[in-house]
């Protein structure tokens, strides 16, 4: 297939819409994110270094009654910030949550995806949007279980966070991480933000929330970007999925389907083919030209 | 050269049957394009990836207003009554050639009077589950359908798919070689009149 692959030195695990497997056999370190929502003072310092990062326009916004910046994530805006207030107990919770791309492991949209190479999983585990092999039919969206990509309506393609592979392909963390002033962002391997998670949901129950959690949801293998959740009980009204799967149900069976649909056309004429040699025309007998 | 025989097909008829026929055979090559990687390569014949996926719900559009006025061209025709059961019942000598066995069929056999049927069933599915893929925002303050609708349509639409791509082979197939004579009747409309009392014995123009 003549997809064109990204432009970085990044190896690719896996590619959308692929009959062979991708051909790296390298086994390098897998980063994740952490973002420890405990820790956040809600200053939007990420969302503006994400526009600024990765140089993504400016979104006119107007108050809607929120602390939050933009109702809804964009073409453009890869990472939001949302605010929830919730009351448990008499008391107020102010729920806050990073919305943005969980660069899950096994990731639904990519699975969703027909066109060869518009979505490509890289060995350190980020999930991408290649734009240019983009056809622009969004059933990435409909595949995303946390519904993060965003279709853009002026130039047809699907976008959302890409973990600004172009600084960790440079040994930076993401622009996020970077500028975070109280380090609820963390960044590093999977294997140690993990653990760091570990400590810090201990460190949390210790204080007294006893439903702290890490969010690391095994229905779609794990994703690159955690979250420790203060309120472990509260997953709905942060408008994260209790158990979000990849490539379930409908999907699932048009994945078991679709293997045996083309061979059904090619079996059809084929025995086509079989009863013409079989049975010959039938052509009507004093058929003069 | 001028046809003689009998007039099987009007010109507005042939018209309305190849604009359905070659829009379907469009949107069947660019539909399993898109359904599985190793037949992606038939977009190119459609102008690349972005484009198939632009020109492919339009076609459809195309598909299913020809398909409406063909169908109700041909509707009075369709019915299917008596005579038309006995020849279901005695299909499997029709499909061995065995015609001193298969009771004389009108203008259409009931064959071709239940493709006609089930194409309309697979047609109405196409437009019921293509509207929401087409469109997963939302249509005329409908939708949005992101997530499960999109996703259990796409498997109507695929299921469609391949039961209308069956339908296709044997009706080409019925069409072209294995009943010469045949093909003409689409083509510049005759056939001649040993072929309609070989095919459509009770019909005979």
């Amino acid at each position: 297939m003549s997809a064109q692959l990204p432009a970085n030195g990044l190896r690719i695990r896996r590619a959308s819409a692929s009959a062979t497997p991708a051909p790296g056999i390298r086994e390098g370190p897998e980063y994740a994110k952490l973002v420890d929502i405990s820790r956040c003072i809600g200053c939007k310092g990420c969302e503006v270094a994400c526009k600024e990062w990765n140089e993504l326009g400016i979104e006119p916004t107007a108050n809607f009654g929120s602390y939050q910046s933009h109702q809804d994530l964009g073409p453009n805006t890869w990472l939001l910030m949302r605010f929830t207030e919730s009351e448990v107990d008499g008391q107020l919770n102010w729920l806050i949550k990073k919305d943005a791309c969980l660069h899950c492991e096994e990731p639904g949209c990519l699975l969703a995806c027909p066109a060869p190479g518009a979505i490509v999983q890289y060995e350190n585990g980020i999930v991408d949007f290649n734009q240019a092999n983009c056809i622009g039919c969004q059933l990435c969206v409909s595949g995303c279980p946390f519904d993060i990509p965003r279709f853009s309506t002026e130039t047809r393609k699907v976008y959302k966070c890409n973990m600004c592979i172009d600084r960790v392909e440079a040994g930076l963390e993401p622009a996020c991480a970077k500028t975070c002033p109280t380090n609820a962002i963390a960044w590093g391997t999977k294997e140690d933000m993990v653990r760091l998670a570990e400590q810090k949901v201990e460190g949390l129950r210790a204080r007294g929330l006893a439903n702290a959690m890490l969010y690391d949801p095994p229905g779609v293998g794990g994703t690159h970007m955690m979250y420790v959740v203060p309120h472990g009980d509260q997953l709905e009204q942060y408008d994260l999925p209790a158990d979000p799967t990849a490539g379930a149900g409908a999907l699932a069976l048009l994945g078991t389907v679709r293997k045996l649909g083309a061979s059904a056309l090619g079996l059809g004429i084929l025995a086509a083919g079989l009863h013409y040699l079989g049975f010959g025309p039938q052509a009507p007998e004093e058929d003069g030209k | 050269m001028k046809h003689s025989g009998i007039q099987r097909f009007t010109f507005v008829e042939r018209v309305v049957h190849w604009v359905v026929g070659l829009s379907f055979l469009f949107l069947l090559l660019t539909g399993l394009a898109f359904s599985h990687p190793r037949l992606y390569w038939l977009t190119t014949f459609a102008g690349g990836g972005p484009t198939a996926r632009w020109l492919h719900p339009w076609v459809g559009v195309a598909f299913s207003i020809s398909f409406v006025a063909m169908f109700l061209i041909w509707l009075r025709d369709m019915r299917v009554d008596a005579d038309d059961r006995a020849w279901l019942r005695a299909i499997r000598h029709y499909a061995v050639h065995d015609k001193a066995k298969v009771p004389p069929a009108g203008k259409y056999n009931a064959g071709q009077k239940m493709f006609f049927w089930t194409m309309t069933l697979l047609g109405v599915a196409y437009l019921v589950s293509g509207l929401p893929i087409w469109m997963p925002a939302g249509i005329l303050g409908i939708g949005p359908f992101y997530g499960g609708v999109v996703n259990v349509m796409r498997l109507v639409h695929y299921l469609a798919t391949i039961g209308g791509g069956l339908f296709l082979i044997v009706h080409v197939y019925l069409g072209t070689v294995a009943y010469p004579g045949t093909i003409g009747a689409m083509l510049h409309g005759r056939v001649t009149r040993a072929w309609a009392k070989m095919h459509h014995a009770r019909w005979e123009g």
